[in-house]
């Protein structure tokens, strides 16, 4: 047995103290397979004369060469024959830039274990029927994006009695109907069965917003759940505080603070976190997140803000083993949810996006380079 | 956020507020322009608020890279001196004097008055904070009724420098409207469109081109595009000339209209290209330590992309990259094509023979504006000339590529005048006399 079915065997995904020595052989199995198979990441391996072999204990995770989200933006980085990698997931990017991550069976199989796991200890997992309303995409074979992969996902987590999707494909194209969204939430509210709506923050913010204008005011059946991943994207200006936006739930669709859930993952670390009763995303025990500086990507002691460092042993269709996406983050310790895992607050992400500019065609390349989760 | 007649009014108001705009509007006209006087005071006014630090906060909530110099500029544009220069400069003195014309004997004479254009409707850029606000002031000072569409990205900055010239002249409170209509609802774009006189726009070419669709053709449009500038060296460049190109360089990071893209040598040659880059590559490099960026975000940017450029260089074949430091390049090009560079610090140098100058700039020429000009004292008048005759609007200084020069022409117009109309009355008997 691999020391990765072993990690994402184990029972308790917060258990990190009780599975470090695992952890480090699973990456250390992963790296010297990815080694051996990634031509490409055995050049930058030895660039850095970094070889598996020195992965011994956990402060050795931090020597890990690290390879920015940007580069499997530019480069397609596999370590298995296309065959073999039943899914190519891309990241959600618009600007015709987006990553291209292959995934092998066990790496599929893994994952599967991990939500399942995750997802029982949030006590998301059920067998009463519920409805689903998907604040994303339509699953349709031309979308390859993550995002549309975990929030069709989501909706296998209890027996499901109908799907809604905010973003249609009609005509060959995606349309956002926010109309339709609404009234299926406004006939599913007067089910016996629990409602659950997943997806990306933003369009359940502007639906809440567009029925608080009209003064709807709606009391979903109990046991109904507001699952949110995939980040603000292109709204990010109109990001809100999470307290506005809990209130909010409350007002219009009777949805207590408890029955918000919030995912954080990235096709290029296909973790998933799953906030706790506090909100906060711990990191579970098949991945580890170092916070870096933002110079000399040293690593920083918690509570220190930086670059975020993303490791986890899960993919070997792709090497994965240590990604740092546009993000900027900071770790804690001591949430009051009784976890001992540390937690990952995202804090926004690097500099460019703000860049204004005046320069012919400028906005344009701006636009491509930056990268979306 | 709305703003009417100088109340805030939720968004969500916007269509009323527009039923009842054109019978607003109407009333207005029927009054007295505002005398530029009434609103150079106002800003002078306003100007001093900000010099006492009234904007702070808000300027601070910008998070800018120099954002002490940013506001030393707008007070000083902001000044009565610098404002009845800016006016007399492009208007004349005693623009709004009516004057009557000398023609030759037996023609009539005619009185000329000049007026403002009525109602202008500015469609703002999010790519300069504040922006907004200051085209409405050029359009108050030419005594236009002013629809402001903010742009999406705006942080409120306009929006309180608006509202606190109002509070110091309310008489103005009639003459500015502000919307915060999402460039996607062009319903509501279109009807101010329609109410509107002149429609002054800024931004790319998409925000340009999605005017000209919506547009009356009649309707006048007052287009500031995004541009491109060069610098343009002949002969030996002198060490501080090229300090000066690099600190412009790094501290415009390449972003403005102005700011160079490209260094363009006077020599066919590729290796004087090259051997420029081994001179000039150490100045530069000073010049982005001295600036590097401090907030957190943009530093990590720059740390982020200079490990994925290493990383994609090395899987490339790992060519040694001349030139090349996390915080700045310079990139050797053997085309003469003006282009936009990465941006950043990163600049690109071109060979540009002199006699090739005009073939090589007509290309672009819907996008020239500055070039920075650094040659032999004896020369610089046929060159500039020279480039000029191709299109370029600005010649300066390496230094000065992106300064605000006093009295200087915007792409090659003098904006107040545009926001202006030249009106005609024939005299009668009654009124010569």
């Amino acid at each position: 047995m691999s020391f990765r079915s072993k990690l994402f065997g184990h029972p308790n995904p917060y258990d990190i103290a009780g599975t470090e020595e695992l952890f480090v052989s699973a990456v250390r199995e992963n790296c010297s397979y990815a080694y051996r198979h990634c031509p490409e990441y055995k050049t930058i391996l030895d660039d850095e004369g970094f070889s598996p072999d020195q992965l011994r204990c956990a402060e050795d995770l931090a020597k890990l060469p690290i390879l920015p989200t940007a580069l499997f933006k530019r480069r397609r980085l596999l370590s298995m024959p296309r065959r073999r990698l039943p899914v190519v997931a891309t990241s959600s990017g618009t600007s015709g830039h987006a990553s291209k991550i292959g995934l092998s069976f066990g790496d599929l199989w893994a994952g599967l274990k991990m939500v399942l796991r995750v997802c029982r200890k949030r006590q998301l997992l059920s067998l009463r029927p519920c409805h689903y309303v998907v604040f994303g995409y339509q699953p349709n074979r031309k979308n390859r994006t993550g995002a549309s992969k975990t929030a069709f996902g989501v909706t296998l987590f209890t027996p499901a009695l109908s799907r809604t999707y905010a973003l249609r494909w009609r005509d060959g194209k995606y349309v956002l109907d926010l109309k339709a969204v609404q009234a299926a939430i406004v006939k599913h509210a007067r089910s016996r069965f629990p409602l659950r709506f997943m997806g990306f923050p933003a369009y359940a913010w502007f639906l809440m917003k567009q029925m608080d204008e009209q003064g709807l005011r709606i009391q979903l059946p109990k046991g109904s759940k507001l699952m949110l991943g995939g980040g603000w994207k292109q709204y990010y200006t109109e990001q809100v505080d999470k307290p506005v936006f809990y209130a909010l739930a409350k007002k219009v669709f009777g949805l207590d603070e408890a029955d918000i859930i919030e995912f954080y993952g990235a096709v290029e670390h296909p973790i998933l976190y799953c906030d706790c009763e506090h909100h906060h995303f711990h990191v579970p025990i098949y991945s580890r997140v170092l916070i870096r500086d933002v110079q000399t990507l040293k690593p920083l002691p918690h509570g220190t803000p930086g670059l975020v460092n993303l490791i986890s042993p899960m993919v070997r269709g792709t090497p994965l083993l240590s990604v740092m996406p546009d993000d900027l983050g900071v770790l804690h310790d001591n949430c009051p949810c009784g976890l001992d895992s540390p937690y990952l607050e995202i804090l926004g992400r690097v500099g460019l996006q703000d860049v204004k500019t005046c320069a012919a065609g400028a906005a344009e390349l701006l636009e491509q380079t930056e990268v979306s989760l | 956020m709305i703003l009417a007649n100088g109340r805030r009014y939720d968004s969500a108001m916007q269509d009323s507020i527009l039923d009842r705009l054109e019978t607003q509007l109407n009333q207005t006209l029927a009054k007295p322009a505002p005398a530029a006087e009434t609103v150079i005071a106002a800003i002078d006014k306003l100007g001093q608020q900000v010099a006492a630090g009234a904007f702070d906060e808000q300027i601070a909530a910008l998070q800018i890279d120099g954002a002490e110099q940013y506001k030393d500029l707008a007070i000083r544009l902001l000044r009565r001196d610098y404002l009845e220069f800016k006016v007399r400069t492009e208007l004349g003195s005693d623009f709004s004097a009516d004057r009557v014309t000398n023609p030759p004997p037996g023609l009539a004479p005619l009185r000329v008055c000049t007026r403002p254009l009525g109602v202008l409707l500015h469609i703002a850029a999010g790519n300069a904070d504040g922006l907004p606000a200051f085209s409405v002031a050029e359009g108050l000072v030419t005594g236009n009724i002013n629809l402001l569409k903010l742009p999406q990205a705006d942080n409120g900055l306009s929006l309180a420098i608006i509202e606190a010239l109002l509070e110091i002249e309310p008489s103005l409170a009639e003459y500015i409207y502000v919307f915060d209509t999402p460039s996607s609802d062009v319903a509501a774009i279109k009807r101010m469109a329609d109410l509107s006189d002149g429609i002054v726009v800024w931004g790319g070419e998409t925000a340009v081109a999605a005017v000209r669709r919506f547009a009356h053709p009649g309707t006048k449009l007052i287009e500031w595009g995004h541009r491109l500038s060069f610098a343009y060296l002949s002969g030996d460049a002198s060490q501080q000339a090229l300090a000066d190109l690099a600190e412009h360089i790094i501290t415009t990071r390449q972003l403005l209209c102005s700011s160079c893209q490209v260094v363009y040598l006077d020599t066919p040659d590729m290796d004087r290209v090259r051997s420029f880059c081994d001179r000039f590559f150490p100045v530069l490099e000073a010049a982005a330590k001295r600036h590097q960026p401090r907030t957190m975000g943009a530093i990590a940017a720059l740390t982020l992309q200079s490990r994925t450029d290493h990383l994609e260089n090395l899987l490339n074949g790992g060519e040694e990259r001349l030139w090349h430091s996390p915080l700045c390049s310079l990139i050797p090009k053997e085309d003469s094509v003006l282009e936009l560079s990465p941006m950043l610090g990163n600049v690109l140098v071109k060979p540009l023979p002199r006699a090739r100058i005009l073939e090589v700039l007509r290309e672009k020429k819907q996008y020239l504006q500055t070039a920075g000009l650094c040659c032999p004292p004896e020369e610089r008048e046929a060159l500039a000339e020279r480039l000029i005759r191709a299109g370029v609007t600005r010649v300066t200084t390496l230094r000065n590529m992106s300064a605000t020069l006093p009295g200087e022409a915007h792409d090659g117009e003098y904006p107040l005048r545009r926001y202006l109309r030249t009106a005609n009355i024939e005299l009668t008997e009654q009124t010569d006399s």
